[in-house]
């Protein structure tokens, strides 16, 4: 017997814990992109955990989709990623300080 | 199963899809030389675009595909204005492009998709139509900030505003996902419906901060606001020019569908929220703009105050509130146009007007353009009889209206502290002398267009029912 | 029917269990020192979470879970990492100083915990049962698709753009033309004439002296 209330919890802790890694790893640019990807893993679970309750599957094709987004988003982020290292051979956020305000 | 199907109400966004299709291969085979083929393509397309929503107009809501598209009298104002704002930024952006070997397929392509995310937020029924549009838009303004390569300011933006852009996504999906979850459905019209009988609303708060914490990244509001001048600044000006235009109409019309249609019941805890938000975003981009010497962050901090406006209008949460914040929508992006447009006029090699200095002495220089650039800062300011005026009127009313007083004069306060600074970018033009002397070099379109914008805040500001009465006629 | 009670508490031990191991994992992605031991740890949590949605009844997306992320995605972000070289030591250098801050966001956590547990006043319905397990025969992949092909069209579609617009992006942002990179080209290969290689060159014959 899976609870709603069990998975929901699931989903917030893991939500907050991709919010926790983004400040904890601020600096670090690939973390933060997988801290991202956990995040919408949270989002995932209670998903799934309604579209099971509700006995409705829109909510898994939404899941869906947001896989699909999420792998584009992935592909788009590493790109820039490795744009901003051949540029300043590193990906460290605090030596990126040519802007200031 | 295949009822209510309706594909032609979506002829538009099939037929930019297709023409994406087709400048992207066309674009493959052109030697660079034969580059400006790919630019009239485009063009052409949104000149395609609006023909197809012009005669496939609806009079009233329609619905297609399932619920999952729907067409309305708004969405097709909006769609217009957007498919003109995006020519006059490709118009803009061709001779700067061209001058740093820039010019090439990609910023018109991926122009074109971000249009297309922006036609599928107008149109979106569903909360998945909403997703969806909101990253396609997103997604697209990543690549084509990082789209310079030699440039490591771009790249360093455009990786700020993807991972501060990804969260965003993130919050506004776990807060759909537990409004999925207590309503049971994600169509948008069934949503609203089904909010009316939930009792307690405390699950629906919850649901409700990450949404206007998605909604307020998405328009660039205080506290959400980080990224905006960093995008603006580190972005190639053509880019900033683009991300400063249309998909304000997107954040405009994202507001609406989720908060004004999806979630209208909650409407007295979006409106505490947003006020909020909304004073902040007055407060921090005037005061913060003053102190500003590069003139796109100058007008980064200006967006983040003007967004503080647009909100005043939607946390009115009445017909009238909407309206005069599509309103303030549209006369801002046709002043934040022209603004940039004047920056990419003044521009030439090695040198990219992009800080108030540059502006110096510009009416010895052009007495013509100084005095549009003159027309935008008063009508940017809120200064009568420019269209800037009648927004700030029309936004302010609508709070009256409402019985919030306290928050009209927070505001009109606070447009007057916006004021100074865009006075000083007229005095540097005016009083200061000149600190060279090479022409302007711009190509014959640019100018023309560009007085062409100048001039529209002026006219459109001493008539302003022209544009008020499209609003009455798409938010009837 | 006496094995009914037993399979369900089977069900929850492997849910309980799975569950620990994905938060285990989830933290072991945002401390890990060095960022391959983080991409692993991901993967890592979407095995562990693919085992949890089999287990509610989302088979279809299970299989999609291990066989896009893990097997495509995670591996993007494994490649980049070896490929960038990236200086372990130095990025984990501002961790410490960022400690408090992750505090403050620890107890972000607990509130929301305490927020999803009173799940009863979030307003969801959960009197109702737990809907039954499907039928005998029922295709959770099938089902899927009937609504993916049908209600879903037009999202499907804007799918498929979102996915160019990935492959547009990532390789104008990454391809560039290196130079004195040789490279064959066909067409000039395959349109030569033999006039173009060979000179016929007509001499008058030598004699000897």
């Amino acid at each position: 017997m899976i609870q709603l209330e069990f998975v929901l919890l699931l989903a917030g802790l893991l939500f907050a814990l991709s919010v926790a890694g983004i400040f904890l790893n601020r600096k670090n640019m690939i973390l933060l992109l997988m801290c991202i990807e956990l995040m919408l893993l949270a989002v995932n679970f209670n998903f799934i955990a309604f579209a099971r309750q509700l006995g409705d599957l829109n909510g898994q094709v939404y899941v869906f989709f947001i896989m699909t987004v999420a792998a584009a988003e992935a592909a788009i982020g590493l790109a820039i990623l490795v744009v901003l290292f051949r540029g300043k051979k590193s990906i460290n956020v605090e030596q990126l300080n040519e802007m200031k305000g | 199963m295949f009822d209510n199907f309706g594909m032609q109400a979506a002829a538009a966004e099939i037929f930019l899809i297709a023409t994406i299709c087709v400048v992207l291969l066309v674009d493959v085979f052109l030697s660079d030389s034969k580059r400006w083929i790919t630019y009239a393509l485009s063009l052409l397309t949104l000149a395609g675009c609006a023909w197809m929503t012009l005669s496939y107009g609806v009079n009233e809501r329609v619905s297609a595909f399932s619920g999952m598209y729907v067409a309305d009298p708004m969405g097709d104002v909006l769609k217009l204005f957007s498919y003109a704002t995006v020519a006059v930024s490709f118009i803009y952006a061709r001779d700067y492009l061209q001058r740093r070997a820039l010019f090439k397929g990609e910023y018109f392509v991926l122009g074109l998709v971000a249009l297309l995310g922006i036609m599928v937020m107008i149109s979106a029924g569903n909360l998945l139509t909403v997703y969806l549009g909101v990253e396609l838009l997103s997604l697209s303004l990543y690549a084509m900030v990082a789209f310079d390569r030699e440039s490591t300011v771009a790249a360093e933006s455009a990786m700020k505003y993807f991972v501060l852009g990804a969260i965003a996504s993130g919050m506004l999906l776990y807060g759909f996902s537990i409004m999925y979850g207590i309503a049971g459905t994600l169509q948008l019209d069934e949503l609203a419906v089904e909010l009316r009988s939930v009792e307690s609303p405390i699950g629906l708060v919850f649901a409700l901060v990450f949404i206007i914490a998605g909604v307020a990244f998405k328009f660039g509001a205080v506290p959400f606001h980080m990224w905006v001048p960093d995008v603006y600044h580190g972005a190639p000006t053509p880019v900033t020019l683009f991300i400063g235009a249309a998909p304000k109409i997107s954040s405009f019309v994202l507001a609406v569908r989720v908060l004004a249609e999806g979630l209208d019941s909650l409407v007295a805890n979006w409106q505490d929220m947003l006020i909020v938000i909304s004073v902040l975003s007055m407060a921090i981009g005037n005061i913060v703009a003053i102190a500003q010497t590069n003139l796109k962050r100058m007008l980064a901090y200006s967006t983040v105050s003007h967004v503080g406006f647009i909100l005043l209008g939607i946390l009115a949460g009445t017909n009238d509130g909407y309206r005069a914040a599509m309103y303030y929508t549209f006369a801002y992006v046709i002043m934040s146009v022209g603004s940039f447009g004047m920056i990419l006029l003044l521009a030439r090699e090695g040198f990219e007007a992009d800080r108030i200095d540059d502006f110096r002495g510009l009416n010895r220089k052009s007495p013509w353009f100084a005095a549009v650039m003159l027309m935008l800062m008063f009508s940017t300011a809120g200064v009568p009889p420019f269209i800037g005026f009648w927004a700030k009127v029309e936004v302010i009313a609508a709070v009256l209206d409402v019985g919030l007083a306290w928050l009209a004069a927070l505001a009109v306060l606070f447009s007057v502290i916006g004021a100074f600074y865009y006075l000083r970018v007229v005095k540097v033009m005016y009083f200061d002398e000149p600190t060279d002397t090479v022409d302007i070099q711009a190509g014959g379109t640019l100018r023309a267009v560009l007085s062409l914008n100048g001039l529209a805040v002026l006219v459109l500001g001493i008539v302003p029912s022209v544009l008020i009465d499209l609003c009455v006629r798409a938010l009837p | 029917m006496p094995g009914i009670g037993k399979r369900m508490t089977l069900t929850s031990i492997l849910f309980y269990a799975f569950s620990a191991v994905l938060v285990v994992a989830a933290l072991g992605v945002i401390t890990a020192r060095n960022p391959v031991h983080a991409a692993l740890f991901l993967v890592l949590a979407f095995v562990n979470s693919a085992v949890l949605w089999l287990l509610m009844e989302a088979e279809f997306l299970a299989i999609v879970l291990v066989l896009v992320y893990v097997g495509a995605v995670m591996v993007l972000f494994l490649f980049v990492v070896m490929m960038l070289d990236i200086n372990v030591a130095q990025m984990r250098e501002g961790f410490t100083r960022y400690a408090p801050l992750g505090i403050i966001v620890a107890l972000l956590v607990v509130i929301e915990i305490a927020s999803v547990v009173w799940v009863k006043r979030l307003g969801v319905d959960t009197t109702t049962a737990v809907p039954a397990a499907a039928p005998e025969g029922y295709s959770n992949t099938q089902a899927l698709g009937e609504l993916l092909y049908t209600h879903y069209l037009y999202p499907f579609e804007l799918a498929a753009m979102l996915l160019l617009l990935a492959i547009i992006a990532a390789i104008s942002l990454t391809m560039r033309k290196r130079r004195g990179f040789k490279q064959q080209d066909v067409a000039a290969q395959v349109a030569v004439r033999p006039q173009d290689r060979i000179r016929i060159v007509k001499m008058a014959p030598e004699k000897d002296a």
